[in-house]
């Protein structure tokens, strides 16, 4: 049985394209936002959220910019891109094709 | 005191390899995310030292955090690579062309490495500068060679300055280049034993002279071959991600280049000759990482580990003593 980290792994640039899809976030937001909405089942080892960001940053599906807080902080904030949007689009098509596959045959009486 | 939060920062800056405003960038992000993680864990009710180990267990391994953060930002685009490959490139189409025998390609190679290496230089040495940076020591390997043809008491004079001199600028060279990251020094310095395999072939007894010259022309084409090769093997290097495929790619690039020099001198060269030729290419490859090592302990003040109660790998979290 695939652990919980497998299965994020596959998705976890969907994940964070969705997220930012519906607002910019900086880092230490994006792991509250996904936790909170996954009820605590999506859980980073925060570090290694950053590599991923860079990553889709590197691709150019997201830009990043740093902004002052009304703290006086600075946070470093993420925004998706058309490119990232429509990358988005494709894999939001590929994970319904996936689930709707997946509960053909695990839970068939809920089709 | 170091606290953990520090060391975390600390083990991440030394393992990033990045560029230094690339560097400066994630350090700081980094420190954000901990400021706010921080924050939070005290107000939930945890001493510093407390909150202070749990940032750093949900942080997650630093040499991990590292390498991956590292593997994001090391790829160079295709202009990049080309723009890497070229010096090798043009090398290779050097001999492959005929052009040595004209002085005016040669002065104009010259002068596009010293160029282009002191452009990449400036430019915050980017990974593609290094290659250049390696053919830009040739003019002080063929001064070194010109001292020889002097009269014989001006040779015994100048050279004794002349190596010091060179050693020095050598030195100076690749520990600067160590700075950023070892393997830009083993690809900078990897041309070098190259290049004195195939003179050492042409000119065995280390003097360029007629008979050597009429040698070069039946070895040009294959030079020409053993450069274009390298160049495609530092392009790709330049495209991938991965460290340790890097680090085999220049192996592959060493062992391949070496094994047509020693395919094509056999009997020409003398077996402590080979011998000094594989070793100096084990040098590409050992001194760089040792130098940095040496860098880096001179540069960091010492972690007295023990002051450091918590490691990144191994935290409990005091609330329920739940393993992250």
């Amino acid at each position: 049985m695939a652990s919980r980290n497998d299965l994020m792994k596959g998705g976890s640039d969907s994940l964070l394209l969705c997220l930012l899809e519906q607002q910019p976030m900086y880092g230490y937001q994006i792991i509250k936002e996904l936790e909170a909405r996954s009820q605590g089942y999506f859980r980073f080892k925060e570090g290694t959220l950053y590599p991923a960001l860079h990553r889709l940053e590197k691709a150019g599906l997201i830009l990043s910019q740093w902004q002052t807080l009304a703290n006086g902080r600075q946070r470093k904030y993420y925004h998706i891109t058309a490119k990232g949007l429509a990358k988005l689009v494709l894999e939001k098509d590929q994970w319904q094709n996936f689930f709707n596959a997946m509960q053909l045959i695990i839970m068939p009486e809920n089709v | 005191m170091i606290t953990p939060l520090n060391h975390y920062l600390e083990v991440i800056k030394t393992s990033l390899r990045l560029d230094a405003p690339a560097e400066t960038e994630v350090i700081r992000e980094l420190e954000a995310h901990i400021e706010d993680r921080f924050q939070e864990l005290t107000e939930s009710g945890l001493s510093e030292e407390e909150a202070a180990s749990t940032c750093v267990g949900l942080l997650g391994s630093a040499k991990l955090v590292a390498r991956q953060i590292y593997e994001a930002h090391s790829q160079g685009t295709w202009k990049q690579a080309l723009l890497a490959a070229t010096p090798h490139l043009l090398l290779g189409l050097f001999f492959a062309l005929d052009w040595w025998q004209h002085i005016g390609w040669l002065s104009a190679m010259l002068a596009l490495v010293i160029l282009a290496s002191i452009y990449g230089w400036w430019r915050g040495k980017p990974t593609w500068v290094f290659p250049w940076l390696g053919y830009s020591l040739l003019p002080v390997m063929i001064a070194g060679i010109l001292l020889l043809y002097l009269p014989r008491h001006w040779s015994l004079l100048l050279l004794p300055l002349y190596f010091p001199l060179a050693l020095w600028w050598l030195f100076y060279i690749i520990i600067q280049t160590t700075k950023k990251d070892w393997l830009c020094s083993s690809l900078m310095l990897l041309p070098i034993p190259i290049i004195a395999g195939w003179f050492l072939t042409i000119a065995p007894e280390g003097r360029l002279t007629d008979y050597a010259i009429q040698r070069m022309y039946y070895f040009a084409p294959w030079i020409g071959l053993s450069f274009i090769a390298l160049a495609l093997i530092i392009a790709t290097f330049i495209r991938v991600r991965q460290r340790w495929l890097r680090i085999g790619l220049l192996a592959v690039a060493a062992i391949l280049t070496f094994a047509v020099i020693a395919y094509y001198a056999s009997e020409r060269l003398s077996i402590s000759t080979m011998m000094g030729l594989i070793l100096v290419m084990w040098g590409v490859f050992l001194v760089p990482p040792l130098l940095e090592r040496w860098v880096r302990s001179h540069k960091r003040p010492k972690v007295d580990k023990e002051n450091i109660d918590y490691h990144a790998e191994e935290v409990l979290v005091a609330k329920g003593s739940r393993r992250y």
